[in-house]
């Protein structure tokens, strides 16, 4: 992001930068920079609390009228309200998990689950009017019988012109997390990026399917497959969990 | 809330030290009052407008997102799984501001938003990006932008 703003600076563009890794902004030196005390992946905090958002984004915006740099590095004060577990929440039913993990029964169980979920993410879709699923091209029930196959050591071929079937994989896990974790926020309360992470890594199907799908590829002598699936799947911070 | 404290160490330790060009000029062009500026988003989520073929691995090129495009059509492909896609789930302006940034022109804030705004896919090497960074100025100006909020993930 700091490259991108010292290019565009350079080209006669005023920029400034979101900051999530302060250390990170201090090494690049971008023009300026507002550094935010918010997870990876919300650079404007809170969903769905406009006032917050604006604050960070007029908070940014107005590094852009002073004259003291470059490099001009500044910190955003208030933490993010939803970082918190909110108690009220509560997941979907889902069948839960069985003890048998292995490869075939987790595929059964995933179709199953997709299911179940289906009335919980169209609620959701609903409340929202918008969901995430989508990269893949792919039907949802189409995404669990793809990521089945690759359980059960199958290499479906790839369902879409112009991708490869294991680029076609990646894209359907991310749908399949998309759904899940829509359908898992589709009930009453705010719950925490944490509290949803825990509930799709520990307790769904999806999720021990995806850990399952990681294996496979670290067990697997193809480099490629055992590159995307050992690492475009499962979290590093889940994946230290698990060791 | 990303403090290094809170990420794996290994996870910290590449994130701060990413490697960034060692950039000999240190740029900065100043402007009018923000009430004055046209802004554009510039991100770097891999943000793909559904239908759109979204990035692949570490594909150095940008997409463009139409100011018209609905909070329905915006996808995220960033091919790293280690940061928080729920915020986005819920509601685009985590990771897109572009209601925000609306509001903030019809009250006066800033000038006016711009016709597009773009995204990259931030994994990429940056010296990868830089032609379509620099590209992209070009892009910019033409549409009058003379303000970008860099957001990234």
């Amino acid at each position: 992001m700091s490259a991108l703003g010292h290019y565009l600076e350079e080209e006669g563009i005023a920029t400034v930068a979101i900051s999530l890794i302060r250390p990170q902004t201090e090494n690049t030196k971008p023009p300026r920079a507002l550094w935010v005390p918010f997870e990876l992946g919300r650079p404007f905090g809170p969903p769905n609390d406009p006032a917050f958002q604006k604050r960070v984004l007029v908070a940014a915006l107005q590094l852009l009228e002073r004259d003291s740099g470059p490099v001009i590095i500044e910190d955003f004060a208030e933490d993010d309200p939803r970082a918190r577990p909110d108690p009220a929440w509560q997941p979907p039913r889902i069948s839960g998990l069985s003890p048998d993990r292995m490869p075939a029964a987790l595929a059964a169980a995933l179709e199953t689950e997709i299911q179940q979920l289906a009335e919980a993410y169209r609620r959701r879709v609903g409340q929202h009017g918008r969901t995430t699923v989508g990269l893949s091209g792919l039907p949802m029930d189409a995404i669990g019988r793809y990521v089945g196959g690759w359980l059960r050591g199958e290499t479906p071929a790839s369902p879409r012109d112009g991708f490869s079937a294991i680029l076609i994989l990646r894209f359907a896990v991310d749908d399949l997390k998309a759904f899940c974790l829509e359908a898992g926020a589709a009930g009453t309360g705010k719950p925490s990026s944490r509290q949803l992470g825990d509930w799709f890594w520990n307790d769904t199907a999806a999720g021990a399917s995806i850990i399952a799908l990681r294996a496979i590829g670290l067990a697997s002598q193809d480099e490629r497959l055992s590159a995307i699936l050992g690492n475009f799947m499962v979290p590093a911070v889940r994946v230290a969990m698990m060791s | 809330m990303t403090r290094l404290a809170d990420l794996l160490p290994a996870q910290a330790k590449r994130l701060a030290e990413l490697e960034c060009p060692d950039f000999r000029t240190a740029p900065w062009v100043t402007g009018p009052p923000l009430s004055g500026r046209r802004v554009a988003i510039v991100s770097s989520a891999g943000l793909v407008v559904r239908g759109e073929d979204p990035f692949r691995g570490r594909d150095p090129d940008y997409r463009a997102i139409p100011a018209s495009t609905k909070s329905e059509e915006l996808l995220v492909s960033h091919i790293s799984i280690n940061f928080d896609r729920t915020g986005f789930q819920e509601d685009w302006n985590t990771v897109f501001p572009l209601d925000r940034l609306n509001e903030l022109a019809g009250d006066g804030v800033i000038g006016s938003v711009a016709a597009t705004h773009y995204s990259f896919m931030g994994a990429t090497d940056p010296v990868q990006m830089e032609p379509h960074a620099r590209e992209l100025a070009g892009r910019l100006k033409r549409d009058l932008v003379d303000a970008v909020i860099l957001s990234p993930v």
